[in-house]
């Protein structure tokens, strides 16, 4: 039950709130990704910080909250779209407590707090999640898509399944915080 | 799968005790600990089955719009803003400008047209492709498209017919309902919400147009309703759908010159529709998203709420919620593996991602498991928990003499569970071990649990069943099943478990509603309930190894 989640301590750089960086991530344009504190970023992610606003100086492109999971060959992309003929990359904003999983390509605008995605879904650009949703594995969701708040969604393209119970935020919280304690180091 | 721990939820029958495990239909009775309310006033587990619910609000599941409720029923619990599902993928339509006319080389766009973009608007799916300028629906601005398209679905024949049936009906309902109102208040009339007036007219229009079809009669008072439902005039429909054979022919003719699969609109996609549509793909038209609601739940027999969420849609938190989760103690169920046992004593690492491996390699027939429950207690106060397997034979099903003989042979087991049999404590819930956030707090853990563990590993060999490990509101103990020899099938077996608690508010309300049958002392209280434990599956034995088997 409690069974720690091992991982090589050279292989991930520890922050100090307790931020897990893969050194086998890809993380493009570093200065302009934001962490929130314990939030993993497993092996093979790739993180596109560099993807960023047309102009000067440096903006927020990617902001994770507390408690994220970013799977194993994860791509975290920001959306972008062509508004009165200028091509332009728009941010991407995670919540607290967001667990991703492997394979998953996201492209949304905004991901609330306590949402799981599973594996390999495609999240289309500029798509809106909302507190407690859930998107089950292998869900394609286009793009613009809506995903109210305690919505299970699934399919290709993902569709509504059901009201999720009304104690997921506690459940989706006990669950990251759970997975962020297992998750230790090991001297190899 | 993993070993699970289910709860019962009786669901206002009368016989508390849960049907046997092995039951098929068993599953519905059982419920993960977080799909479950409790009801403070009875002081019962109530489950999303049995729970009364009632909409609190309704909101577009793609512009979050809360839709007063008013306006609900006009609209049809549809969006009446921009939102539209493809009729082909059932994804949400967006709204796209055409083209921008060419324009020469080096002159940039007016400022005017490249805002919005270029009229005609359609609507384009971008998952499937479709556009609404297939089916000739295009929009002379990218707003207000349900009122643009208003016209166009208002003169739709289904819903001509759905208006007219309304207006024909109208008188009816009036009359019935002022009748309804001055005549005595039939008692049983709220207890039956079938019997609403619409559910009888439509009942007794039926059983005049279609011979052979009985008149709904959910109780004998209907006869005396009998007279108001006669004088209606009959009903006319626009379309005659019996006398129109021309279209049956030509839908046979379109069937054989088919090229594709996809003109032909599959029946997914029109069954949502009210009405007999065509089956030409060609024809589908964009559909209105339906609404969602956010719901209420209440007890269903004090009406206490149980659910009330926020009035705003989005918000995930509530005003009242009573979840069974803070008052039954959680449980959860492992099966350490013989394998495991040795890894986890000698600390070796395990790959990241393979946790979920322990219980996977099935049970075998013929051995013994031993397996642990962790029980965590959600109250404020400690408490004393005893764990019982149920017998195995319910009293309710004795009645069912017939059945009885060939069930009798499924009901035994093929195994036999052993649990600790005295009652044993589990520490009190203090919030301060929730917010283990400090390193330090884990390191901690880490520690007891390397002791525990290895504490373990001396004692797993003579002691399995009984306390195994005590840690602030969490508390192990270890069970054991037998497997027999020729077992086939789940071991699954029905827990009761019951817990005694201080209830140390003596408010007057708790004196109350505390039946005699549960307080013991004055202000100690016990609650059962049952659980279904799912060990996982019995591998057969096969027949080499039975045989070399002592």
């Amino acid at each position: 039950m409690d069974t720690p989640i091992y991982y090589a301590k050279t292989e991930f750089i520890e922050t100090d709130t307790g931020n897990k960086v893969s050194r086998r991530a890809t993380i493009a344009g570093p200065q302009n990704i934001i962490l929130g504190g314990k939030t993993i970023i497993s092996n093979g992610a790739i993180i596109r910080g560099d993807l960023k606003r047309t102009g000067p100086g440096h903006a927020v492109v990617i902001s994770l909250g507390r408690y994220c999971l970013v799977g194993e060959g994860c791509v975290m992309r920001p959306p972008y779209k062509t508004y009165r003929g200028n091509f332009n990359y728009y941010p991407m904003k995670i919540g607290d407590h967001v667990h991703i999983g492997a394979n998953t390509v996201v492209e949304a605008a905004t991901i609330g707090n306590h949402v799981v995605i599973g594996k390999n879904c495609v999240i289309g650009k500029f798509t809106i999640i909302k507190d407690c949703a859930r998107i089950a594995d292998n869900t394609i969701v286009p793009p613009n898509t809506v995903i109210p708040a305690l919505a299970l969604f699934s399919g290709s393209p993902g569709r509504f399944v059901e009201d999720l119970p009304e104690s997921t935020q506690e459940i989706v919280e006990a669950h990251t915080k759970h997975y962020y304690t297992r998750f230790q180091p090991i001297e190899r | 799968m993993s070993p699970s721990v289910d709860y019962h939820c009786h669901c206002l029958a009368s016989n508390s005790a849960p049907p046997p495990p092995h039951l098929p239909s068993s599953s519905y009775s059982f419920h993960p600990l977080h799909e479950l309310f409790f009801c403070e006033e009875c002081d019962a587990v109530r489950c999303n089955r049995c729970v009364s619910v009632e909409v609190s609000g309704y909101y577009c599941p793609n512009c979050l719009f809360e839709v007063p409720s008013a306006s609900v029923r006009a609209e049809k619990n549809r969006c009446a803003r921009n939102c539209f599902m493809c009729p082909n993928c059932r994804n949400t339509l967006s709204v796209v400008p055409s083209d921008p006319p060419d324009m020469d080389d080096g002159r940039s766009p007016s400022a005017a047209v490249s805002a919005v973009g270029e009229p005609p608007f359609f609507l384009y799916c971008n998952h499937c492709r479709w556009d609404s300028a297939e089916v000739d629906i295009t929009f002379e601005k990218p707003t207000g498209l349900a009122a643009q398209l208003q016209k166009y679905e208002d003169s739709a024949p289904d819903s001509l017919e759905f208006e007219r049936l309304k207006e024909h009906f109208e008188p009816f309902l009036r009359a019935s309902s002022s009748s309804a109102l001055a005549g005595p208040p039939p008692t049983a009339h709220s207890h039956h919400p079938h019997v609403n007036p619409i559910t009888a007219a439509a009942s007794s229009a039926l059983a005049r147009d279609i011979p052979g079809v009985g008149k709904y009669t959910p109780h004998p008072r209907g006869r005396r309703d009998k007279g108001p439902r006669d004088d209606m005039v009959e009903y006319r429909s626009r379309v005659e759908v019996g006398g129109s054979s021309t279209m049956g022919e030509a839908d046979v003719e379109f069937m054989r010159h088919i090229e594709e699969v996809s003109e032909v609109a599959a029946l997914e996609q029109r069954w949502a529709n009210s009405w007999a549509t065509s089956l030409h793909t060609s024809d589908l038209k964009p559909l209105r998203i339906p609404l969602h609601s956010k719901k209420s739940k209440r007890c269903p027999t004090c009406r206490h709420i149980l659910i009330k969420p926020e009035q705003k849609a989005q918000s995930v938190r509530y005003k009242i919620k009573l979840v069974a989760a803070n008052y039954l103690p959680s449980i959860k169920v492992a099966l350490p593996q013989p394998m495991d046992l040795v890894r986890r004593g000698a600390q070796a690492a395990r790959p990241p991602g393979g946790e979920g491996n322990s219980g996977a390699n099935g049970l075998h027939a013929g051995d013994t498991y031993p397996f642990t429950l962790s029980l965590t207690n959600p109250l404020y106060d400690p408490i004393q928990v005893r764990l019982s397997v149920q017998r195995q034979i319910p009293p309710a099903s004795t009645t069912v003499a017939s059945d009885a003989a060939p069930v009798e042979k499924s009901r035994r087991p093929p195994f036999a569970v052993s649990l600790p049999s005295s009652a044993f404590p589990i520490a009190a819930f203090a919030e301060a071990w929730e917010y283990e956030d400090d390193e330090d707090m884990f390191g901690v853990d880490d520690d007891e649990f390397g002791f525990e563990a290895r504490e373990k590993e001396g004692k797993a060999k003579n002691k399995t069943v009984g306390v195994l490990e005590k840690r602030a509101n969490v508390t192990v103990v270890g069970g054991e099943v037998v497997i027999g020899k020729d077992a086939k099938g789940e071991v699954k077996f029905n827990m009761l478990v019951s817990y005694t608690y201080r209830s140390d508010d003596p408010l007057p309300e708790d004196d109350v509603r505390g039946t005699p049958s549960r307080t013991k002392a004055p202000e100690m209280k016990t609650f059962s309930f049952y659980t279904v434990v799912n060990l996982g599956s019995i591998v057969p034995r096969q027949e080499t190894k039975m045989d070399t088997d002592p």
